[in-house]
């Protein structure tokens, strides 16, 4: 009895030895399996979209023809603004009569004075916007040589395009109220298309420091500002880069 | 992959414990499958051998070919019970048929004990395989339920429901069930195929052994 006792001991490890490499096999293949196709799912998600454009004379966003606007507009409302210490006359007129034909003189010459200054402090400005918008533009120019020939206008992801900022200032409120992380400095790039109408299309985190707290609140701050996404200008698709941290968002566009 | 390093502590430590179920359950399988094949096609060539065989002597010298098989263990028992009684019986000498009668019934007993010792062997372990079929759907579901608590309590931290954050909590809380049907459906099929085996082999034994005593009785009723 005790060598066929023996006999089954020795069989018995034997085949939990069998199992536990059967098992070890199966999860390997599981490891591999997973390796081998998560990737595919990966790309299934990504697509390219070409550099946006945003053309500057849009109304919506072109800071242009706002600006030259504005010098225009301005103006006249200084002229309004003038009179208004005329109303305090008649309280000075009551208290003193003597000094009654002195006051208007100083009073106007004072006006006069005042709307010479303000012509030309708008003239000053009317002469700094012009200057910028040249550099501006010429700063454009250069850059669009620079960068890739063929693709027209200036890029909507550029620095003064005014939609993206919108989008941050969106995203930037929306964290504020989502905002948790568990590590010290986390950052999250995440890349955002939106839909010519408004809807986001595709979220692609490029890099992050790992906390994943936070980027849970990344993605809940995105899709609560989303919701109120107005569309990009000139029916375009837009498309730019973020850099998410805790205190604020970085337009990441320009990397 | 992630799924499984990015559960939680109790979620892990759920599958860490159906795993070792799982592991132990197919090593119980494979063993007796072994054990439960070789008993089956030994003991077919132990009945081949021993109706052509004449003498129990020859056979008894024989018998060791066919360590295997439960019906050899049969055979041996009843044979040294039978020698024992002979023996007395030559010694006594006196009134012979009390001593025949006492003498088949000795056989019968020492027969029926060793098929109850065969049948606890065969069936050895086998309750493990009942226990994780029937209980690592219940500790899988266990560790479900918890992930799907962690998920939650998550998502109630963050304030956000959508389907991108919600998603990966329950797929790591449900890894747990299905290792645990992993686990527990071989473990069921095994158990119930071995039961049959077994129970083919019992009826095996009860027939052998019938037939033993039948020679048995025949042989003393005929000296």
């Amino acid at each position: 009895m005790d060598s066929r006792s023996a006999k089954i001991d020795t069989g018995m490890s034997a085949s939990f030895i069998a199992s536990a490499v059967i098992h070890l096999a199966v999860f390997l293949l599981f490891v591999w399996w997973g390796e081998q196709f998560s990737p595919q799912m990966a790309l299934q998600e990504t697509y390219y979209v070409d550099v946006v454009d945003l053309p500057v004379t849009a109304p919506q966003a072109g800071e242009e023809i706002q600006k030259t606007d504005e010098p225009k507009t301005e103006v006249p409302q200084v002229q309004p603004l003038a009179p208004t210490p005329s109303p305090s006359e008649p309280v000075t007129k009551k208290g003193t009569k003597f000094l009654k034909p002195a006051a208007p003189q100083s009073t106007a010459e004072s006006e006069a004075a005042f709307q010479e200054r303000m012509a030309k402090l708008a003239e000053k400005n009317e002469a700094q916007q012009i200057d910028e918008r040249i550099n501006r533009i010429s700063s454009k120019v250069k850059s669009k040589a620079a960068s890739k020939a063929g693709t027209p206008g200036a890029g909507g992801a550029e620095r003064g395009s005014r939609y993206s900022d919108y989008i941050k200032s969106r995203l930037e409120d929306a964290l504020k109220i989502t905002s948790y992380s568990t590590t010290q400095n986390p950052e999250i790039a995440v890349r955002i298309t939106i839909s010519a109408e408004g809807r986001l299309l595709r979220i692609k985190v490029e890099r992050s420091s790992g906390d994943s707290a936070f980027e849970l609140s990344v993605r809940r701050a995105i899709d609560l500002a989303s919701q109120k996404f107005t569309a990009p200008p000139d029916n375009n698709v837009f498309e730019n880069g973020f850099l998410f941290r805790p205190k604020g968002i970085l337009n990441n566009s320009e990397q | 992959m992630a799924i499984i390093l990015g559960a939680g502590v109790v979620v892990k430590l759920v599958l860490l414990l159906l795993m070792s179920f799982s592991v132990v359950s197919w090593g119980i399988i494979l063993f007796k499958f072994f054990q439960v094949q070789r008993a089956k096609s030994e003991s077919e060539r132990f009945m081949d051998f021993f109706w052509k065989s004449k003498r129990f002597d020859a056979i008894a010298s024989q018998v060791d070919r066919f360590a295997s098989s439960p019906l050899t263990v049969l055979f041996n028992e009843g044979y040294s019970e039978l020698k024992k009684v002979v023996e007395t019986d030559s010694k006594s000498d006196g009134n012979a048929i009390s001593t025949d009668l006492g003498g088949v019934e000795n056989v019968s007993r020492a027969m029926r004990r060793a098929t109850n010792s065969e049948i606890t062997r065969l069936e050895k372990y086998l309750t493990f395989l009942a226990t994780t079929g029937s209980t690592s759907p219940f500790i899988g579901l266990f560790g479900t339920v918890w992930g799907i608590m962690t998920a939650f309590e998550g998502i109630g931290k963050t304030g956000s429901a959508s389907l991108a954050v919600v998603a990966p909590g329950i797929a790591e809380a449900l890894i747990a069930t299905a290792i645990g049907l992993v686990a527990a459906i071989p473990a069921v099929m095994a158990y119930n195929h071995f039961q049959h085996k077994i129970r083919v082999l019992i009826n095996e034994m009860d027939s052998f052994s019938t037939e033993f005593l039948n020679i048995v009785q025949r042989n003393i009723a005929g000296k």
